[in-house]
């Protein structure tokens, strides 16, 4: 009894202040107190008016997926790797792409800009995005770790058995076992490079994305404009995630229909 | 006819570890041979040459007349059942079991037809929308099976398919094993460490002892005739007796050690006076309480009776101090004796093997 009651309070607090932003992003009014007087979706249509915010929550948006994108493809490179090498070549791996997490955003922060600027790299979405990746593929690594030791060796010989080449035993056995985890972490990759602040703050340049125009917003004033835009993204991850489970249970269905057809 | 699968002079070598020597085999079309030895002895590794997975470092390996040294593991007409399945996780039974067609771009129809056929030959045509997750160790070896079947390979390569599973099944899939064979026509070599999964399924069976094959026989001659001591004692149990040859004035061969002199029928040459060993099995032993004079016979005491129902296993101790295990069929209204008796263990001329005490083992 008590165990339940914990884990509704848990849940409730995890998703109350989720479920507020919502409800407040359709407030008509711009105060953040009950009671409601009315609904309307004017803070939406400002996103889209504001021109500034609107080019900033693009630049992020880009900058997000193409960091989620990266981080999958580095991340299937390391998990390949990963399955191939031996107690040695994997710690020396780990070591190498877990370690950034260990760094205060901080000095990560101070350290790109400093590489930047001896390289002679200006500063830019690009050098925004490598610093996202940087902080997102340590993530991704643990939680691979975690996938890439169930997984068993003799799946791939299997398949080779079976006479598939490597290329094919990759393309239809291990990327699609790994897959589900690469996609989790890229979706996370994104979310944590959409809003990362402390990092791109260093490395930005010129360039203002979304959490930096935000910043600079509520300096000022505190505005329900916020609401809005968490409600957008929360949505927008949501929306990824269900047309991939769509899609997942679409192909089972085609696959299943068409052996059963004859 | 010309062997399905020939190995000559083949040797295997990681990083200086002999892992296999001289490996000589050749296997005939439809045969059933097992590859049993201890584990480590390198019976897996012969296994991995065969699919592909390893290579000799000097030797030729040859399937249907055909040289497959330099063929990577797709290209070879062999398929592989994993000790522990290798199942695909994210596939179900009726995909694991196509997965070898499909990636030969067979056509749709001729897929489903054959993975169909094959399900049903290994009964399990029912659970083809399950996924792997949802079966048990059995139906799981059953789609192994399938899986690599259903691709109609010229050898069929077990490794240790029954190890993962529990007696009772491990038993059924056995009887299923040689079922399946015989429905299919396929040539199996199946490697195990069980000398009665080997003893029950083989036509002949390979033996090896580090790295390297000991004897090659069927199962019955390997029982009765060991060529070896490592033999005599990998298959079944059986009591050694250690000594030397002699040679009477008429020119037959005895067998004397310290627990006394005894007549044997030679199987082979082996010179007077060198040293040898014998071995009784247990179940060619009885157990008399006068001597009956006419068999071999040592006197010892009883010192524990394991009562199995049909059998009894004895354990005795000989008034050398020799440790003797004798199996006695036990009929009603026969007396057994007990614990602490006195008794002749006694076994025809006809009933032991003598070897020549080989230093390696």
């Amino acid at each position: 009894m008590i165990l339940r009651v914990t884990v509704y309070l848990i849940m409730a607090f995890l998703l109350v202040p989720l479920a507020l932003i919502v409800l407040f992003s359709f407030n008509e009014s711009p105060s953040f107190t009950f009671p409601i007087t009315g609904y309307s979706i004017r803070w939406y249509a400002q996103i889209f008016s504001d021109p500034q915010l609107a080019s900033a929550l693009w630049k992020s948006f880009w900058i997000a997926t193409l960091t989620a994108i990266i981080t999958f493809i580095l991340g299937a490179a390391a998990s390949l790797a990963w399955l191939r090498l031996g107690r040695n070549g994997r710690t020396v791996l780990e070591v190498l792409c877990i370690t950034p997490i260990a760094l205060p955003g901080l000095f990560l922060g101070v350290s790109l800009l400093v590489l930047a600027s001896q390289v002679g790299v200006q500063l830019s979405m690009i050098t925004i995005v490598i610093s996202h990746v940087v902080l997102a593929l340590p993530m991704l690594m643990i939680a691979m770790r975690a996938r890439l030791v169930l997984f068993d060796p003799n799946l791939e010989e299997a398949s080779r058995d079976l006479g598939a080449s490597q290329v094919l035993t990759f393309r239809r056995v291990t990327l699609p076992l790994i897959a589900p985890t690469l996609i989790s972490c890229a979706v996370l990759s994104f979310a944590l490079s959409f809003d990362e602040f402390v990092v791109t703050a260093f490395v930005s340049g010129t360039e203002t994305t979304l959490p930096m125009y935000i910043w600079s917003m509520m300096r000022r004033t505190v505005t329900p404009l916020i609401n809005a835009i968490s409600t957008l993204a929360m949505v927008f991850t949501i929306a990824i995630i269900s047309i991939a489970l769509a899609i997942a249970a679409m192909k089972r269905a085609t696959n299943l229909s068409s052996r059963n057809a004859a | 006819m010309p062997p399905i699968i020939e190995i000559t002079d083949g040797n295997k070598a990681f990083s200086g570890f002999k892992a296999l020597q001289n490996i000589n085999l050749s296997i005939a079309q439809g045969e059933i041979v097992t590859l049993l030895g201890p584990s480590g002895c390198g019976k897996t590794t012969l296994m991995r040459i065969f699919a592909g997975f390893e290579s000799l470092t000097s030797g030729s390996l040859r399937i249907d007349g055909k040289d497959v040294s330099s063929l990577p593991p797709e290209k070879r007409p062999v398929n592989m059942v994993f000790q522990r399945y290798a199942l695909f996780p994210h596939l179900d039974v009726f995909e694991n079991v196509a997965y070898g067609l499909k990636v030969k771009g067979i056509g749709k129809d001729e897929v489903r037809e054959r993975v169909r056929n094959m399900l049903r030959i290994v009964q399990m045509d029912h659970l083809q929308q399950r996924f792997i997750t949802e079966l048990s160790g059995g139906q799981c070896q059953r789609v192994a099976l399938a899986r690599a079947l259903v691709n109609g390979p010229k050898v069929l390569l077990l490794d240790e398919p029954l190890a993962a599973l529990d007696l009772k099944i491990r038993q059924h899939m056995l009887t299923e094993m040689k079922r399946i064979h015989a429905e299919t026509g396929a040539t199996f070599i199946y490697v195990t460490h069980d000398q009665d999964e080997a003893m029950i399924l083989s036509d002949r069976v390979v033996l090896i002892d580090r790295g390297q094959i000991v004897q090659i026989d069927t199962p019955q001659d390997m029982y009765n005739k060991p060529n070896c001591l490592f033999s005599a004692k990998f298959l079944g149990e059986t009591n050694i007796l250690h000594g030397t040859v002699v040679e009477d004035a008429a020119g037959r061969r005895a067998f004397r050690s310290s627990e006394g002199s005894f007549h044997y029928q030679p199987t082979n040459e082996i010179a007077s006076k060198s040293a040898a060993i014998m071995s009784v099995r247990p179940e060619a032993m009885s157990l008399h309480a006068e001597n009956p004079v006419r068999d071999n016979a040592i006197p010892a005491t009883v010192t524990d009776v394991l009562f199995t129902g049909s059998r009894s296993f004895y354990h005795l101790v000989s008034d050398g101090g020799e440790t003797l295990r004798a199996q006695v069929q036990n009929m009603p209204g026969l007396s057994r004796p007990n614990v602490g008796d006195r008794v002749h263990v006694c076994w025809p001329h006809d009933g032991s093997v003598v070897l020549p005490a080989s230093p390696g083992h």
